[in-house]
């Protein structure tokens, strides 16, 4: 049966192998959080790819399809339809989180259990050689991404035994330093000893904290902030304050333990933490604000352009540049009554903002306009005429029109079909299956159950959608690429439910919004065959700033906890395509 | 029609090729100009948009009218009218809001300045008793006010001419009812609940602080300046004159 395959989000399932993916609260919607899931995505996409060869059409033998069995059962697809495609390239380098401790790099006696995430010293383990050193251990499996802007994770202390002093310290050290000695005792490591309430760093001697130690029970938090440097520990969801300073690199989550018998057990973020460290991304966050809120647009407008006439000048010029000429020239009249209303000299004349009348943009508007109508043909046609050798020129183009010119037959075919009742509609979906499997065997004798009432009007739609299918499977046969053949095999797929649009999994594939993706794309194909910039000004300068918020991300600088998503797209009332 | 981001050069900088990479989704640049003509008020163009580009309209034509209506009124320095429509159709939105009422004012008193400098006889009877009635008393309630009215007032003092101070002379640009408009304007939303910066305006800050930021605090290249394409053709300009040969629509 067809799984949904984001089962085990944010859940820790006990004895499990430790493979489920996680999204710790404080970075939910932070674009490295957002970048990270689009890698997880992708590599689960390959490996379900590699265990599962995947058909194109539904096979012409296929017997589950013919039974009238859930039919997209043994197509193994996948639902990924992104909407919103990755806005950058650079996503294959972005670093995992730390997600367990590393059975393969500790010092001597620790044992590691619970799917990596408990760690218990066990004298019984340790060599006699070791027994002379001062304690055990280990580093998680991944350093602490500063792209995160703040790493955070908490250590609870499971030791039964109340009325003893502790031996567990916790901090972070690089990859070279040694674990042999408590963390904050080497170079580049650093650490919160438990005993004495002291802090550590690079040398055996404390530095008083907040006088307060910890022992069995507690719950010890550790934090870094990346854009300010500066390292702080939490003790039972209370902020002990700056313990360090200066802090970079690659560093891994350390606990180091020396007494028999004591456990602790660590939250990389799978489950909520005590601490309430998603107020003090908040704060981060709503401090950035206040520095990007004063910044100067003039600064980037050419003088003597003030601010409004500089994003006045940026939504006219991507009206035009995109080709909304109707839009253009309401705007330009606008503006211009506003000029006119504004002029305090009445013997200056203001002038008109000239939109010249522009064949192109009129023709790359119809071309628009059929394809956001749904009329994939009217498109094409346009096209071959005015621009003859766009889609010849543009391959993966011409392939989306021609996909989405199917989808839209679904489409039609199953608004129609939604009027009727269920079991009628799924009835002549299935015919539909029939019918094309018979069509490919080069067999027409078809329908022996359907009266002459059943060839209703979906019916025929249908017929001719699967004729449009094959057509188009067999135009593009030659074409092994693996975005292709994906592409098709999760449109036609779409055949394989009594209604797609109820479908909550594939419905999106319909959506309407698909039609402004693609129009899109053949307009900066036109675009670019004109030897114009396929990018207004807007695009570029959202382009830049995509690119600087990356840069500003790298070292966990302010980039890390804001996003043109978050300050800017979530801010626009939600408005959907008709 | 030449840019640094559609000639392929081979000398092209690594930021520009990233930025090139950048997919910027058509439906959020699509949603930014929506908002930007909801909410600046340019109601024809945000109708427009919305059919042409396959939108739901993100306010009723009628709401973005409205505030259009008291916008320009105070483009167009009747300042009366202004505050006759807002008593009319936003009742409450002057009576908690001292500092927009007194910006109201203020300009009010400016228009009358300008009036009387216009005027053969200047005579500043009309500009003083408003002064004095209507300004006067609110003044003292804060330092800001108080400051502001003498500054507007020594505009009756000085003779406007090229001597005068830029912070003067500024008071008479259209910049300042642009400003109030603007000011009114969002009040407007604000008592909507709707939201009162638009989003462009937002994306634009970011880019503009994250380019200091990044210049400042990383040893990252980038080109000097980053050019946007928007001046690539200067008929595409504001201030654009009527025989542009060049097609308006270019980089």
């Amino acid at each position: 049966m067809f799984m949904p395959r984001t089962a085990t989000e944010g859940e820790w399932p006990q004895g499990l192998e430790n493979t489920s993916f996680f999204t710790p609260s404080y970075l939910k919607g932070s674009s490295y959080m957002t970048k990270l899931e689009e890698a997880h995505r992708v590599k689960q996409t390959q490996k379900e790819n590699q265990q599962q060869p995947r058909g194109v059409l539904p096979p012409a033998s296929s017997d589950v399809v013919l039974d009238g069995k859930p039919p997209a059962s043994h197509l193994g697809m996948t639902y990924d339809l992104i909407e919103r495609s990755p806005t950058s390239e650079h996503t294959s380098t972005i670093p995992p989180l730390p997600t367990r401790w590393n059975k393969d790099d500790k010092f001597g006696a620790l044992e590691v259990s619970a799917n990596g995430l408990e760690v218990k010293c066990n004298p019984a383990l340790r060599t006699t050689r070791e027994q002379d050193h001062e304690i055990s251990g280990i580093r998680a499996d991944h350093p602490m991404p500063p792209q995160a802007g703040i790493y955070y994770f908490e250590v609870t202390l499971l030791t039964k035994r109340r009325d003893e002093t502790t031996t567990v310290c916790v901090g972070f050290a690089a990859k070279n330093a040694s674990l042999a000695r408590p963390p904050g005792w080497e170079q580049e490591s650093w650490g919160y000893h438990g005993d004495d309430g002291d802090i550590y760093s690079g040398g055996n001697v404390g530095r008083k904290y907040k006088d307060t130690t910890f022992s069995a029970g507690d719950i010890i938090g550790c934090g870094v902030n990346f854009r300010t440097g500066q390292a702080f520990f939490t003790k039972n969801g209370a902020n002990l304050g700056a313990a360090f300073r200066d802090i970079k690199g690659k560093l891994y989550p350390v606990v180091g333990i020396k007494k028999a018998g004591e456990i602790i057990r660590v939250n990389f973020g799978q489950t909520p933490f005590v601490f309430k460290i998603d107020q003090v991304i908040e704060k981060e966050q709503a401090m950035i604000k206040q520095t990007i809120s004063k910044a100067r647009i003039e600064n980037l407008a050419p003088p003597p352009m003030s601010e409004t006439e500089f994003i006045q000048q940026l939504v006219l010029q991507f009206l035009q540049h995109d080709g909304y000429v109707e839009t253009a020239r309401e705007f330009a009249n606008e503006l211009h009554e506003e000029q006119q209303a504004l002029n305090v000299n009445p013997s200056v004349p203001v002038m008109g903002i000239n939109i010249k009348d522009d064949d192109d943009a009129h023709q790359r508007q119809r071309i628009r306009r059929a394809i956001l109508e749904g009329d994939i043909d009217r498109a094409l046609a346009l096209t071959n005429n005015h621009y003859t050798r766009v889609l010849k020129n543009n391959q993966d183009v011409y392939f989306k029109l021609k996909c989405r010119k199917f989808i839209e037959m679904v489409r039609k075919a199953a608004e129609y079909g939604s009027g009727n009742s269920k079991k009628a509609n799924g009835h002549s979906y299935d015919d539909m299956l029939h019918e094309m499997d018979v069509d490919e065997n080069g067999l027409s004798d078809t329908m022996e159950d359907d009266s002459m009432e059943a060839q209703t009007e979906p019916g025929a739609l249908l017929k001719e959608t699967i004729a449009y299918g094959q057509a188009l499977q067999a135009e593009f046969k030659n074409d092994t690429r693996r975005e292709v053949v994906e592409a098709l095999h999760d449109i036609f797929a779409l055949l394989a439910y009594p209604n797609p649009l109820h479908v909550k999994e594939i419905a999106p594939l319909l959506d309407r919004k698909g039609r402004v993706t693609v129009a899109e794309e053949l307009n900066s194909a036109i675009l670019s065959s004109l030897g114009k910039s396929s990018r207004s000004a807007l695009e570029n300068l959202y382009g830049q700033t995509n690119v600087l918020l990356d840069y500003l991300q790298e070292d966990g600088n302010a980039g890390s906890f804001i996003s043109i998503q978050s300050e800017v797209i979530d801010g626009i009332p939600r408005s959907q395509p008709f | 029609m030449t840019s640094s981001t559609s000639t392929a050069t081979p000398a092209k900088h690594a930021f520009t090729r990233q930025v090139e990479e950048v997919k910027t989704p058509k439906s959020d640049i699509n949603a930014l100009i929506l908002d930007y003509l909801t909410v600046a008020g340019y109601p024809n163009a945000a109708a427009k948009f919305s059919s042409e580009a396959n939108l739901q309209p993100q306010q009723p034509m009628s709401a973005i009218q409205q505030r259009l209506r008291i916008q320009k009124f105070i483009h167009k320095g009747e300042i009366d009218n202004a505050l006759q429509e807002l008593n009319e159709v936003y009742p409450s939105i002057l009576d908690n809001d001292e500092p927009l009422l007194f910006a109201l004012l203020r300009l009010q008193l400016v228009e009358l300045i300008r009036n009387c400098n216009n005027s053969p006889d200047r005579d500043i009877s009309a500009a003083l008793k408003f002064a004095q009635t209507k300004l006067g008393p609110k003044a003292t309630m804060k330092q800001e006010f108080l400051e502001d009215l003498e500054k507007t007032m020594s505009l009756l003092v000085f003779p406007q001419d090229e001597n005068l101070d830029p912070s003067l002379s500024d008071l008479l640009k259209p910049s300042l009812r642009r400003d109030v408009a603007d000011q009114v304007n969002q009040a407007i939303l604000e008592q909507q609940k709707q939201h009162k910066e638009t989003a462009i305006r937002r994306l634009v800050k970011m880019r503009v602080w994250s380019e200091d930021v990044t210049r400042k605090e990383t040893k990252k290249d980038l080109p000097e300046p980053i050019e946007l394409g928007l001046d690539g053709d200067d008929a595409d300009r504001l201030d654009a004159t009527q025989n542009g040969h060049e097609p308006m629509i270019t980089t």
